[in-house]
């Protein structure tokens, strides 16, 4: 008897065809692996030998094994830890700072009784569909707001982003009622208390995942400081990594004009093992910080639609 | 009684410079002797004298330069700004961009009329000399109006080979003129075969065979050493774009780097400054009678199993060929040489390599124009900047400590003047041939003490060719050049490897450039060449 009945249940929440939900899970699975695969194949290149990737290639079975790229790492010291530092200090403060503003400003738009509300969709939505172009944001942070050399550059150009803004509005709309701020209001709360009291907490599934997408952007980025560091001690760790990759493109690129002396330059450039061990470095953390979020993405996901 | 003071000493020092002024023009233009010994003599015996060239206000200049490995600059510095501040009243702030991230840091920089007087440019960067002189980002450095070089760069004129300053005289924003110093480095282009000498000797053969003969009728060689050394020996290491350059005398046309060299120019093999078999045109190179023959051969070459698979593969080709180099894994390769690679070469290897040219040296556009520094029209103080080339480009003292570090803490000098690095080099490592006039540096170990006479003699001597100084400017057809380029990048490497069937992928090739408009970039060229030669005379 109660054997039938778990059967009844189990058909009852999953109606989909075993074959259906066999090729599903194929398509599925497949994909995760094509997702970890491309990382796996990193860490096993940056396990490999220089001589094995010289003469096979990038290869999931290198001819001889190594750690060399990783003592090398390690013995790479200062500059390594200072912008393991400058990435982690960078992300930390950039995705507090930028998430406080996400929010205040998606709640400004949010509240129906706020005047400018529409202007002021626009004026983010706008960013996002027209930009200055390169060279005129360099001048305008450069030199007008002196970004250069210093954390806010690293900051301060990708604090607020539009996209994120309407997310987090849209976010909003469909999980507070307004019913709630008229409560509040009702019970003598202010504005700054509505929003940080009452608001907040219940929004967190929409903060969290906000936050990890911009954790992300600050995590993953070197743009800015190719942009505007000059100063090694602030190189982020993306950056540290991508100017050796470029470093190496351009002279393979150019070793024509420059001639004898690039293959002398290239020699002493990081291995292809070392670069793929920074890879792992700079994932790792990353990766770590990921089912932090998780939960709350997952309930963000869920909630809103139900409800109703 | 500040206020005072310092009027009473802006007068004194106007005077001692006028005064000086007078002094040197009565006297003689006696060149300068610029070694450290003379400064701190004259500081020591007349005060004035010195304050005569050195300008009253202090300013800094900030210079960006190329290919630098530099983590610690401060001691280094710190005696470039004593000399430079005796000197000329000047603080130098290098900037120093590596190899990735110079070429958008230093566009953005200039297009953003940041504060940087001095660039490194050469036309193979981003910041490409002919584009950006053109666009009016350098400073005309022989304007008529304000001639820098006659004021302050006489010193650089006399000491620059007569073919660089040619080849950095170009059409600009501000007419035709100078828009860069150049730097005095390996100047002349020279292709040659790298031959592996011990595995010639060995199948009974010798450098002069190689010397005796050509792309064309090395066959025999090589079939014998392939038979020898087995299946997965490849005996040809080359490099495809290179390797067609080599065999049929067509060099690379200055301003069309971005298109996979479309272009080209024949030069004569026995006498460069001589015109070329087919005169001063230029040419769709892939459609002459030689670049046909050449692909016929190669494929051949290829068929036979002389020449690697690989070296067709845009992604592995390098590092293969590295790898192979470096083990002795071939016979015969293709190398763009500079003086005394031969020697370098042999000891990295381990064994003997030796360069046969195929061509006497030359002096190309290209080449002439490989590194250069520009003063950048937002510059507050171009006059300085000029000064400060002019100085850094004769100066012995500070060229070399500008680039090998202070003598003691980063190199010593052995018993005849050679330099030999010591530990701390590896944290200050500027680009020797992006600095400017490398002939000022004592020679390094193992050079030998005459090295930079022979240096002199080798590329101060290379002939120029007849076009020198002509570069294209794609502006009026830039859209069928984007498209060709596409064309170029599929069909140029497998061909010049000998990958694919030359019959059938040559009017293939030939068929898809015509139709993306070809002849009217080649027509273009030509027109831009005539008006050119006709400037000059030609």
């Amino acid at each position: 008897m109660s054997t039938n009945n778990k059967k009844q249940k189990r058909n009852r929440l999953q109606s989909v065809s075993i074959p259906t939900e066999i090729i599903f899970h194929l398509i599925i699975g497949g994909f995760a692996i094509a997702c970890i695969l491309p990382f796996i194949f990193v860490i096993i290149i940056s396990f490999s030998s220089e001589e094995s990737i010289r003469m096979i290639g990038y290869s999931f079975k290198p001819i001889k094994w190594s750690t060399d790229a990783y003592k090398f790492v390690f013995e790479m010291g200062g500059q390594l830890w200072r912008s393991y530092f400058n990435s982690f200090f960078v992300s930390v403060v950039g995705t507090l700072i930028s998430i406080t503003m996400c929010v205040m400003y998606a709640y400004a738009l949010f509240r129906r009784d706020f005047k400018y509300r529409k202007f002021f969709t626009f004026f983010a939505f706008f960013t996002m569909l027209f930009g200055g172009g390169l060279a005129p944001t360099y001048m305008v942070c450069k030199q007008m707001l002196s970004l250069s050399d210093n954390y806010a550059a690293l900051i301060v150009p990708a604090l607020v982003n539009p996209f994120f803004i309407i997310i987090m509005r849209t976010f909003l709309q469909t999980s507070v009622p307004e019913e709630l701020i008229e409560a509040a209001a009702i019970d003598g709360s202010g504005e700054y208390n509505t929003l940080f009291k009452i608001i907040i907490p219940i929004s967190k599934p929409g903060i969290a995942t906000v936050s990890l997408l911009t954790i992300i952007n600050y995590w993953n980025d070197w743009f800015l400081a190719m942009l505007y560091v000059r100063e090694p001690n602030l190189y982020p760790l993306q950056y540290l990594l991508m100017k050796m990759q470029n470093q190496v493109d351009f002279l393979i690129k150019n070793s024509s004009v420059i001639g004898v002396e690039a293959s002398k330059l290239l020699q002493d450039l990081p291995s292809t093992s070392l670069r793929m061990s920074l890879v792992v470095f700079i994932v790792v953390p990353i990766a770590c910080a990921y089912p932090f979020f998780q939960r709350y993405i997952i309930s963000g996901l869920t909630i809103g639609s139900v409800k109703g | 009684m500040k206020k005072v003071l310092a009027t009473l000493l802006t007068c004194g020092l106007l005077i001692g410079s006028l005064a000086g002024c007078g002094e040197q023009a009565s006297v003689a233009p006696a060149p300068e002797t610029k070694t450290e010994a003379t400064v701190t003599e004259s500081t020591e015996a007349a005060p004035e004298a010195t304050s005569s060239d050195r300008p009253a206000d202090h300013v800094t200049l900030k210079m960006y330069l190329e290919g630098s490995n530099v983590t610690d600059d401060t001691a280094v510095l710190e005696k470039v700004n004593e000399y430079l501040d005796e000197k000329l009243n000047v603080t130098l702030e290098p900037i120093w961009g590596t190899w990735g991230d110079f070429d958008q840091g230093a566009v953005l920089s200039l297009q953003g009329g940041e504060d940087v007087d001095i660039y490194f440019t050469c036309s193979w960067t981003l910041n490409e000399y002919n584009q950006f002189a053109r666009d009016g980002y350098y400073v005309r450095l022989d304007d008529p109006d304000n001639n820098l070089i006659e004021k302050y760069g006489q010193d650089i004129l006399n000491l620059l080979p007569e073919v660089l300053i040619k080849g950095s005289t170009i059409e600009g924003a501000n007419g035709y003129g100078i828009y860069a110093v150049n730097g005095y480095k390996d100047i002349a282009c020279q292709n040659c075969w790298d031959v592996n000498v011990d595995l010639l000797k060995k199948y009974g053969y010798t450098v002069e065979d190689i010397e005796k003969a050509d792309y064309f009728t090395f066959g025999d060689i090589l079939a014998k050493v392939k038979e020898g050394e087995g299946e997965n020996f490849y005996p040809l290491l080359i490099e495809g774009a290179v390797l067609e350059r080599m065999v049929d005398n067509s060099i690379i046309v200055a301003g069309d780097s971005g298109s996979n060299n479309l272009l080209s120019y024949y030069i004569n093999p026995k006498k460069t400054s001589d015109e070329g078999a087919y005169g001063n045109v230029i040419l769709n190179k892939f459609a002459t009678d030689e670049f046909k023959k050449f692909c016929e051969k190669t494929r051949e070459y290829y068929l036979a199993g002389y020449i690697d698979p690989d070296m067709a593969n845009p992604d592995k080709a390098n590092d293969v060929r590295a790898n192979k180099q470096l083990t002795g894994q071939y016979l015969i390769g293709t190398q763009s040489y500079s003086l005394g690679y031969e020697i370098q070469a042999s000891t990295e290897r381990g064994f003997e390599v030796a360069m046969v040219p195929t061509t006497p040296a030359y002096v190309d556009t290209t080449s002439s124009q490989g590194a250069m520094m520009a003063i950048s029209t937002a510059s507050k103080n171009p006059d300085r900047a000029m000064m400060f080339l002019n100085l850094l480009n004769t100066d012995p003292y500070l060229f070399t400590l500008l680039d090998f570090g202070v003598e003691g803490i980063h190199y010593n000098l052995n018993e005849i003047g050679e330099v030999e690095f010591t530990a701390e080099r590896d944290n200050y490592m500027p680009w020797t041939n992006g600095l400017g006039n490398v002939t000022l540096l004592p020679p390094q170990k193992g050079q030998g003490a005459d090295f930079w006479e022979g240096f002199k003699a080798y590329y101060g001597n290379a002939d120029e060719i007849p076009i020198l100084g002509y570069t294209f400017n794609p502006e009026n057809v830039e859209n069928e050049f984007a498209a060709l380029a596409n064309v170029a990048a599929e069909y140029v490497l497998p061909l010049c490897t000998g990958a694919v069937d030359p019959d059938e992928k040559i009017p293939e090739f030939l068929a898809k450039l015509e139709a993306n408009g070809m002849q009217k970039v080649v027509d273009e060229a030509n027109s831009q060449l005539q008006s050119f030669l006709a400037s000059q005379g030609k």
